[in-house]
């Protein structure tokens, strides 16, 4: 279901679903400021709006009233670009003018890439989870697959972090919905001229090869890279583990050189096992913290109040997100701060066992938790199979949004 | 470059030409003019043609006059003035002038 949008054009009404309205608003808008310098602008902007109607008017019928998106691109693709020679000549006259593509004919067929507005939008074709990745790659320009890697390396260096982040912008960054903000979100400039060339440039790109070809290729190649810092990455770890055992058992190593403070005192097998026990625990308890920090913040983006507390009057929406993340900063930092502290009865030889140890109790906790809010908290099942809903939803009408997409 | 990008700019110029050409005829309604056009070289859309359709009118070389269709909306039909009619003269005999041109330079 649609909502409908009711334009008058040249003086009749027509029925447009919502997603056809920005499209028409940005042909006609783009036409106005064309033939800015136009003494006859308005008696053709009318021309141009009753040849639309026309153009309208044939998808219409008594059983089908109101005009789908495809059919609007379709009118303004067979409009062209408003070309006027007027408002050309006044750009070409200022030095350095704006583009003078911007006013020349269609049968140039020629679009020079404007410099156009871009935006962070999540983008949910070809999303694996959110379409964060997605929205970040088309902003960058940059491969999706790179994005991708890039974002798995850094979970592993950062413990984790980065997937908060990607939490907070899945919550934040806006959904790409219509095509005007998929063009932003690509940083793509919107009209029908552009819309055209890249139509032309995307079969043009067809012709010489099948996309999913090259994709797999530059898998292959993603995948070897991988392989090969893994490999290296694994060789020096075993470089550094027979160095170790060596110097632990006898004649000074020649690799590594032994440490110039004193010699760690070797550690009890004991302590080990109160290291792993100590920060499983704690662990945990983060774990309990982090997931009920997220539903304070879920409750707070669904309802405006957390957990049913309504927020005080004077308190504005991301003052009170703020205030949430602060507050978990300050809660979990002595845990995080005894976590640390758990890693030093081990040597420095030990820690990346223990930093191990940690990563694979976390993530277990992570998967658990999930599974079982997955399977029996019915909230939590709706919480991750709408989420696009309940992003447009709380998030729809609220001042937050202009400002969360400058982001 | 292609020979259609070459020629872009002489075919640009010769639109206004073309469309009084059409318009010296009968008198048309813009869609006719697109008609004619179409499947041509000169194919064009409206975003071009209603701008060049208003300066040819403010340049006194063609005028309009709403005419009643029998479905729909009144409709601005097309026809060339006086001065269309000497502008569309001088613009016939420029265009022999270069095509025996081309053809006295050619093989």
């Amino acid at each position: 279901m649609q909502r409908v949008i009711t334009v008058s054009l040249n003086g009749n009404a027509y029925q447009l679903e919502d997603d056809a309205y920005p499209a028409l608003t940005t042909y006609l808008d783009e036409s106005l400021r064309a033939l800015a310098a136009n003494p006859d602008q308005a008696e053709i902007m009318a021309d141009l709006e009753q040849a639309i109607a026309d153009k309208c008017a044939r998808y219409l019928n008594p059983h089908k009233t109101v005009l789908a998106r495809a059919e609007i691109d379709q009118v303004i693709a067979e409009m062209g670009p408003v070309a006027d020679e007027a408002s050309e000549r006044a750009a070409r006259a200022t030095p350095g003018g704006s583009s003078p593509a911007a006013g020349e004919p269609t049968i140039t067929g020629a679009a020079a890439p404007e410099a156009a507005p871009r935006r962070l939008y999540q983008i949910s074709e070809g999303a694996i989870v959110s379409g964060v990745c997605n929205g970040i790659a088309a902003y960058f320009k940059v491969d999706v697959t790179l994005v991708r890697v890039i974002f798995v390396v850094l979970l592993f260096l950062t413990g984790g972090v980065v997937l908060l982040a990607y939490l907070v912008l899945m919550f934040v960054v806006p959904y790409a919905s219509t095509s005007e903000e998929h063009a932003e979100a690509r940083g793509l400039p919107f009209n029908a001229r552009a819309l055209v060339e890249r139509a032309k440039q995307k079969y043009s790109e067809f012709r010489k090869g099948p996309d999913w070809q090259r994709s797999r290729a530059e898998w292959r190649k993603e995948w070897r890279r991988a392989r090969a810092e893994w490999r290296l990455e694994w060789r020096r770890a075993r470089a550094e583990w027979r160095a170790h055992r060596r110097y632990q058992r006898g004649p000074a190593p020649p690799f590594p050189p032994p440490p110039a403070g004193p010699v760690p005192a070797p550690v009890p097998y004991a302590a080990h096992i109160v290291t792993g026990t100590v920060l499983a625990v704690l662990g945990l308890v983060l774990a309990l913290f982090t997931i009920g920090w997220l539903l304070a913040l879920a409750s707070l983006v669904m309802t405006g109040a957390v957990f049913g507390w309504p927020l005080p009057h004077d308190v504005p929406f991301w003052v009170a997100i703020v205030a949430l993340i602060v507050l978990y900063n300050l809660v979990v930092w002595p845990i995080k701060a005894a976590r640390r502290a758990a890693y030093y009865p081990g040597s420095a030889y030990h820690a990346p066992w223990i930093a191990a140890w940690d990563s694979i109790v976390g993530l277990a906790i992570l998967a658990a938790v999930l599974w079982y809010a997955y399977g029996h908290v019915p909230e939590v099942r709706d919480f991750f199979d709408h989420l696009r809903h309940l992003w447009a939803h709380s998030f729809g009408a609220t001042p937050l949004d202009s400002a969360s997409r400058q982001l | 470059m292609d020979i259609d990008q070459k020629f872009s700019p002489i075919r640009k110029g010769l639109l206004e030409f073309l469309v009084l050409k059409i318009v010296s005829g009968t008198t048309v309604y813009v869609a006719d003019i697109l008609k004619r056009l179409s499947g041509t070289e000169f194919a064009t859309q409206e975003g071009t043609l209603y701008p060049l359709l208003s300066r040819l009118r403010r340049e006194g070389l063609v005028d309009y006059e709403w005419q009643e269709s029998g479905a729909g909306p009144p409709r601005k039909y097309y026809r060339l003035t006086a001065a269309g009619q000497s502008e569309l003269a001088e613009l016939d005999e420029y265009w022999a002038r270069i095509n025996k041109t081309v053809a006295a330079l050619g093989i």
